[in-house]
Order: structure tokens, then C-alpha cells, then sequence
């Protein structure tokens, strides 16, 4: 049973949970207390040992219906007989027939043959069961290597040698051993089908690790633009877990203060080697350093493949960092944190794109905008994300208004989704802006967006 | 005496009994939970809405093992010196001043600075002594004879810091105070954590606890639950009262009512006589059901509809 459990493990693992040993060991000491008899509090004492959050605990469980399946086998065609009719007397002469023929019976040796022939579907899901084991089914990893398993379960439950049978039983002339011989072929291309279905329900138990981090993968490095919608979710979580890794970094830097209330317990201890005299102080107060993080989205036609990422990013943001200002634009300036508090995020962004989305950008106005309403609140805490192309479609940049909030803010950084040498081409107006950010960089795969945000990390951490 | 651990609790259906027969009713998730954590002794991580009885479930534990109940609740900021102990600071101040008056006393004969060292020396250090020490919940749960349940309370509400010093009291059940040394439990406490998971927790800390999450109720488990805790309530009025919030809790709602305010709910209802509801009485008491007033207005087009159906089911 313990191979089975560590099977299981292998399992939850390929589902995405991190189950460390010393996890999998407490599990199987939980196990070992509640027993195996009731499913449902073994399935519990499981998933509480293995989850460590809501999300994760609903895949182990699902993981433990498809792993403890235990229906592998479905009926043969020994039952379906039966099942044909409904009138009893009909049923009868069918096996009245049947008898009168040739009732195909298996009389060699052949343990396989003789499972296929009295239809024993226990036997069979254990010999499978074991064959999968020898084979070392757990290991799969792509989908193409399912046929090399099925190929290989099935040697190993003798397939070989229930083929020679096979043959050897239609070489001569009696009706009986041929119809035993048709019989057991058609058993065998069942089981064929059965390991094949097994094969497969285990990819997706075991494989599904692989599969992923693939896709996972290809995704970080495909074009922003072209992410298919159907891939959103993936994407939104990668996203997800870049912000979260922002946000920690970002959120706690508390220092203590040297003013404020006098922490008279901590002083007083820390005295009394001093004969009580209060040498040295103590303060309660403490200092949460707590950034502000100010972001400008382009939703215009021309970042109109981008836009959609981007609002991702922000609205992921959004959802980690505590004191966030979001802002879209194509003309004018309009703020979106209410729409990100109170929608989720598809339908957040769809309302965006259909509000403010489109139309030609205008870079000099949005500044205007700034200045009005923003400017006062930037101070030296205050980072401020530009996400957009700079195109300003022959409009006067107004980048003066970048310089003022250069020189307030703590950090100015621009992500352009347009490769550098299109910088400055056509209307583009990225060299008027460049000056006043303290990083300017081109950002269109998540791979960027992984890196650029490691430097913004670094460089908030060693401030 | 009996400690905590002498209480065999010998099967899950035997927890959930005795969860029971004190109001506590829970599904077989949390009585497996409760078993296994008793007799493995692993403190519990219990996740979950507000109000769905995290904290009932420790007060519950430990009425049923029949050992204290010993709470921290955390907060932003809450460091050591109020979590497991603090120095008497005042009795040590007076500590030093007696002893400069007895010094004289007590080295009366010796004659030298080596030698006067030398016995004081051999005194006996009282200065760090368990005499001047102020215990706090945690100090207070390793030293309890019997052992107790110790519930800490919203532990996402603390700090880093504090979670990382709670590691050692969770795996070895011992804190190192370094005036002392290692004080271990006398027995190991009972620990369950809970969280509203207003902030992710560390991997370290989870990986030490057996992760629960106690959801919503369903209309099954909140109608025994309701007749528990609100005996009075007629079994016309119960089915409506639930079949009602099971309708609210679809609603896409700031604060979805939970059980604890269905309780409320029921009592009030109780109070004001109710026989039955009508849209008029809850649109009048919905407010201690919801506690937003967008959500009080969100849910209120819907109160017509939702009593209705109410009505249907507890008529059926």
C-alpha cells in the first residue's frame, strides 16, 4: 500500500501541488490512523496533509477521484448478452441457441486467456494494474510515449502468448476451438482499448506537470499580441505570480522611529544594566514604509494588441499591491480602480477596452491631465509605470510635464511594447520622453516583463 | 490527572458525536480533521469566510477534551514580549535596589575584590528568574499542566517576523527564552491557527499544519446547525431562514452573510415574534444579515423573489 500512497503523491505532485517529504510522511501517518475503510475520510486526511491553500486542496481531491478509480474494467460481452432482451423467454432460447452451437469455452492454461474468458474484471484490473507498475507507468510524461506504454502493459500481461493461443486455437477444424479463438480475439481488442483508456486517464494524471510547464514556457515567449484568448487564464496566473513576487518585496519595509512614544518596558530593560538610568531609548513607533505605485496605460488603437496584456498586468497589480492608482488613457486621463475592484478581470478589461479602448492617442493630453490631477500627490515614494507606445500622432509631446514628475517622483519607467528600433520612427515621440525616465525599455513578451520587473525589484530593494 | 491526550478520541464519527452533543455540528472534513490533528498532535490551519465558526471550532475542541482554552490574537505588530513573556521590569528594578542595601549584609567578612566576587557568585542568579517573569498566551500554553488548546487567531493579520518565530513553537512545541534557556511544553498544546487569508501565508509555517478550510454551510448542515443554536426556532421558520440566506449567498455580495449571522438573523426573528417572513420583515431586519449598505440595496430587489421561494420550500 505504501507504493500505492507514494504513486499518489507522484500524482498530486504532476497536478501542481508542492508536497514535500516530510509532507507525504505526516500523510502517510494520517493514513495509517484513519484507515482505509471510509473513502471520504480518507480522501480528507489526504488532501488536509498534502493542500496548503483552498485551491490546492480541491486538486488533490480531484486527484484522488481519478487516482482511486477502481471501475477500470467495464462489462463484457458475456453481460451485454443478457442486457439484449428484456423478455425472459427470449433470453432463454438465446442461451438455448448458444449451447446448441458451439459455446466457446476455454480449456489451456493461459492465465490471461482464462481472466478474458470468465470475463473476471478484478483479476484483470489487478494484472493491469500490475503490468503498469512493472512498467513504470508513473514516468509518463508526453502523450507520445502512450502507445510505447500500451504496448508495453500488454507484453506484460502476456499478450504475446494470448496471440500465439489465438492462433494455435483457429488452426483446426473444430467449431468450438475456432469460436473460442474469435471470442478471445475480440476479449483481446477490448483489452487493447481498456489499457489504452488507463494509459491515458494516467497522462493526464502524471503528465500534466510536463504538459504544462510546456506550454507555460512557449507562452513566455510568444508576442504578447498574439496570445489567444483561450490562453488568457494561463496567462493571467503567470502574471499573477510575477505581481505577487512585486508586491512582497514591495510591501513591508518598516524601520523603527527615533521619536514618537517611548516604549518604557523595552528602555527600562534594556537599562537596568545602567543601575536604571535611562542611557539608552526606546521607541514603540514604527515606520511602515509604504510605496505608492502610480500607473498610466495606453489603450489607443495602436497599442490596441497590447493593450489587453497590459490591462492584465495592471489589473493582476491591482489585485497585490495595496496602494496603486491605475489609470488608461487614449486622449485624456481616466481612472480604472473601481472598475478593477469591482468586476473580475475579463469582464473589467472588456469594459475598459469598450469605454476608453480605441482612437488615437494623445500623449501631450494625458500629460496635461496629469499635471491637473495627479501632480500634487507624487512625491519621492511615488513610482510611476508608463505603459504605451509614445505615438502621439504628430501632437505637441508636452514632455515638459514628464520632466516635473521626473524630478518628483521616485522612479519614471516606461514599457514600450515596440521592439527599439522602432523607437522614434514615424510619429513616435520616445525621444522627447526618454530623458525623463529612469528606465525606458521595450516590453512585449512576459519573458521581458519577468525580467524588467527582477531590475525594478532589485533596485526598490536597494533603495 | 488526565492530560489532553489521555481523552481518546478513538474514531472520527466519535468526534463528530461529541462535536454534537456540545452544538458544535460539523461535517466528517472537520471531524477527520480534529481526529487526526489530536492524534498526531499537529497544530491546524483553518482557513475560511468570516463567521463560519473557525474560532467556535477551537473553543468547542477544548470543551470537549476538557482543557483550557488559551487565545492570542493577532494583530499588526504583535512582537514577543506580548506573545510568550515579558520582564517584571519594576519588581526587577526593586530587585536591584534591595540587593544594593543588602550587599553590605551579605558580604560582611570577606575581604578583597576576588573574594567578594566569589560569593556573590555563589548566590544563585534571581535577577532573570521565572519569579520576575510575566507569562503571555503562549508562555501560559507550554506551561499548563494539563495542556490546553491554544487558538491563534487571524495569524495573517501579524507580521513576517512573528510567523517565523511561531515555527519553533509549532514544530518542537519549545520557545527559547535566552536569559533561560529552552522552555519545552509540559504537555504539547493542542494548536489550531486560523486565517481570512488577508495575507499569503509562508510554505514553512503551512507545511507544519494540517490544512482545513471550512466553506459556507449547505442548506443541510446550516438547518441542523440553526436548530442547534436556536432550538426555539419552529421548523417552518428554520427551512425559510435558511432557504432565504442559501438564495442571498448566490448573490454577488461585498460581505456574503455566514452562519453566525444567519444565527443572529434567526434570533431576531425570534425576538420579534416572526411566524413566518414576509418581504416587509426582512427588507426591515436585513441588516443583520448584510453589513454593507450597497450590499443591503443590491440584495433588496431580489427580497420579494427570494421570501417567495423561501415560503414554497418550507410549505413543501
Amino acid at each position: 500500500m505504501q507504493q500505492t500512497l507514494e504513486n499518489f503523491y507522484k500524482a498530486v505532485r504532476a497536478a501542481g501541488v508542492a508536497v514535500a517529504p516530510a509532507n507525504s510522511i505526516e500523510a502517510s501517518r494520517a493514513v495509517a490512523l484513519v484507515g482505509y475503510r471510509e473513502r471520504g475520510i480518507l480522501k480528507h486526511a489526504l488532501s488536509m496533509n498534502l493542500a496548503k491553500s483552498h485551491a490546492d486542496q480541491l486538486l488533490v481531491e480531484e486527484c484522488f477521484e481519478q487516482f482511486f478509480r477502481f471501475d477500470a474494467f467495464r462489462d463484457g460481452a458475456r453481460d451485454s448478452a443478457p442486457q439484449g432482451g428484456d423478455d425472459p423467454t427470449a433470453n432463454a432460447e438465446a442461451s438455448d441457441k448458444k449451447t446448441s452451437t458451439a459455446e466457446p469455452r476455454y480449456e489451456g492454461e493461459l492465465p490471461l486467456a482464462k481472466m478474458l474468458m470468465a470475463g473476471d474484471r478484478t483479476a484483470l484490473a489487478v494484472a493491469m494494474q500490475q503490468a503498469a507498475r512493472d512498467a513504470g507507468l508513473t514516468d509518463i510524461w508526453f502523450f507520445t510515449q502512450k502507445s510505447l506504454y500500451t504496448q508495453q502493459i500488454l507484453q506484460r500481461m502476456g499478450l504475446r502468448e494470448l496471440q500465439d493461443e489465438i492462433r494455435a486455437l483457429g488452426e483446426g477444424s473444430c467449431p468450438t476451438r475456432i469460436a473460442t479463438a474469435g471470442a478471445l480475439r475480440t476479449a483481446k481488442d477490448r483489452l487493447y482499448e481498456e489499457v489504452r483508456d488507463f494509459v491515458e486517464r494516467q497522462l493526464g494524471m502524471f503528465g500534466k506537470t510536463a504538459v504544462q510547464s510546456l506550454r507555460e514556457r512557449h507562452l513566455q515567449k510568444t508576442r504578447l499580441s498574439n496570445i489567444d484568448l483561450r490562453d488568457f487564464r494561463i496567462m493571467h496566473e503567470l502574471v499573477r505570480k510575477m505581481a505577487r513576487r512585486l508586491s512582497a518585496l514591495y510591501s513591508r519595509k518598516r524601520k523603527r522611529a527615533d521619536r514618537g512614544q517611548l516604549d518604557f518596558a523595552r528602555t527600562l530593560r534594556r537599562n537596568v544594566a545602567h543601575d536604571g538610568v535611562l542611557f539608552e531609548t526606546h521607541w514603540k513607533t514604527r515606520f511602515v514604509d509604504k510605496p505608492r505605485v502610480l500607473v498610466l496605460c495606453d489603450v489607443s488603437g495602436s497599442v490596441q494588441a497590447y493593450a489587453r496584456f497590459l490591462l492584465l498586468f495592471l489589473h493582476s497589480l491591482n489585485d497585490v499591491l495595496k496602494r496603486i492608482d491605475s489609470y488608461v488613457f487614449t486622449g485624456s486621463l481616466a481612472s480604472v480602480n473601481d472598475i478593477f475592484d469591482s468586476y473580475p478581470v475579463a469582464e473589467a478589461i472588456d469594459k475598459i477596452m469598450a469605454e476608453h479602448g480605441f482612437g488615437g492617442s494623445d500623449y501631450g493630453g494625458m500629460l496635461l491631465d496629469l499635471e491637473r490631477d495627479c501632480l500634487r500627490g507624487i512625491d519621492h515614494r511615488t513610482t510611476v509605470l508608463i505603459l504605451g507606445d509614445a505615438r502621439n500622432n504628430n501632437l505637441d509631446p508636452r514632455s515638459h510635464i514628464l520632466q516635473q514628475v521626473h524630478q518628483r517622483a521616485k522612479r519614471v519607467i516606461w514599457l514600450n511594447p515596440e521592439p527599439e528600433s522602432f523607437w522614434n520612427t514615424g510619429d513616435s515621440v520616445m525621444r522627447n520622453y526618454r530623458p525623463y525616465c529612469h528606465l525606458a525599455k521595450t516590453c512585449n513578451t512576459l519573458d521581458h516583463l519577468e525580467r524588467l520587473l527582477d531590475d525594478l525589484l532589485r533596485a526598490a530593494t536597494a533603495a | 490527572m488526565k492530560d489532553l491526550y489521555q481523552e481518546t478520541l478513538s474514531s472520527v464519527a466519535e468526534v463528530q458525536r461529541h462535536f454534537e452533543r456540545h452544538h458544535y455540528i460539523c461535517d466528517e472534513r472537520i471531524a477527520t480533521c480534529v481526529f487526526i490533528a489530536h492524534n498526531l498532535q499537529k497544530p491546524v490551519l483553518v482557513e475560511g469566510p468570516a463567521g463560519v465558526g473557525k474560532t467556535e471550532l477551537a473553543k468547542t475542541t477544548a470543551q470537549l477534551l476538557d482543557v483550557p482554552l488559551v487565545r492570542l490574537q493577532c494583530y499588526e505588530g504583535l512582537d514577543e514580549a506580548k506573545a510568550l513573556y515579558e520582564w517584571k521590569y519594576a519588581k526587577q528594578l526593586l530587585y536591584t535596589q534591595l540587593l544594593k542595601d543588602k550587599l553590605g549584609e551579605l558580604l560582611e567578612g570577606t575581604r578583597g575584590l576576588r573574594e567578594s566576587m566569589a560569593k556573590i557568585h555563589a548566590h544563585e542568579d534571581l535577577f532573570y528568574s521565572e519569579d520576575f517573569l510575566e507569562p503571555r498566551p503562549l508562555y501560559r500554553a507550554l506551561h499548563e499542566p494539563r495542556g490546553c488548546v491554544l487558538l491563534i487567531d487571524e495569524i495573517d493579520k501579524s507580521d513576517q517576523e512573528f510567523e517565523a518565530f511561531l515555527l519553533e513553537v509549532l514544530s518542537d512545541f519549545q520557545v527559547s527564552i535566552p536569559e533561560l534557556g529552552t522552555i519545552v511544553a509540559r504537555v504539547k498544546p493542542l494548536v489550531f491557527l486560523t486565517s481570512n487569508n488577508s495575507r499569503e501565508l509562508g510554505d514553512a509555517l503551512k507545511r507544519r499544519c494540517l490544512h482545513l478550510h471550512i466553506p459556507y454551510p449547505d442548506a443541510a448542515l446550516e438547518s441542523r446547525i440553526l436548530s442547534h443554536r436556536v432550538p426555539e426556532l419552529s421548523d417552518r421558520l428554520r427551512t425559510e431562514v435558511v432557504t432565504f440566506v442559501q438564495q442571498l449567498r448566490e448573490l454577488d455580495l461585498k460581505k456574503v452573510p455566514s452562519i453566525s449571522e444567519t444565527i443572529d438573523w434567526a434570533r431576531t426573528l425570534l425576538l420579534l415574534h416572526a411566524a413566518d417572513l414576509d418581504a416587509g420583515l426582512v427588507k426591515m431586519t436585513l441588516n443583520t444579515l448584510l453589513k454593507f449598505e450597497t450590499d443591503i440595496e443590491a440584495a433588496g430587489e431580489h427580497v420579494r423573489g427570494f421570501v417567495e421561494k423561501a415560503r414554497q420550500r418550507a410549505g413543501a
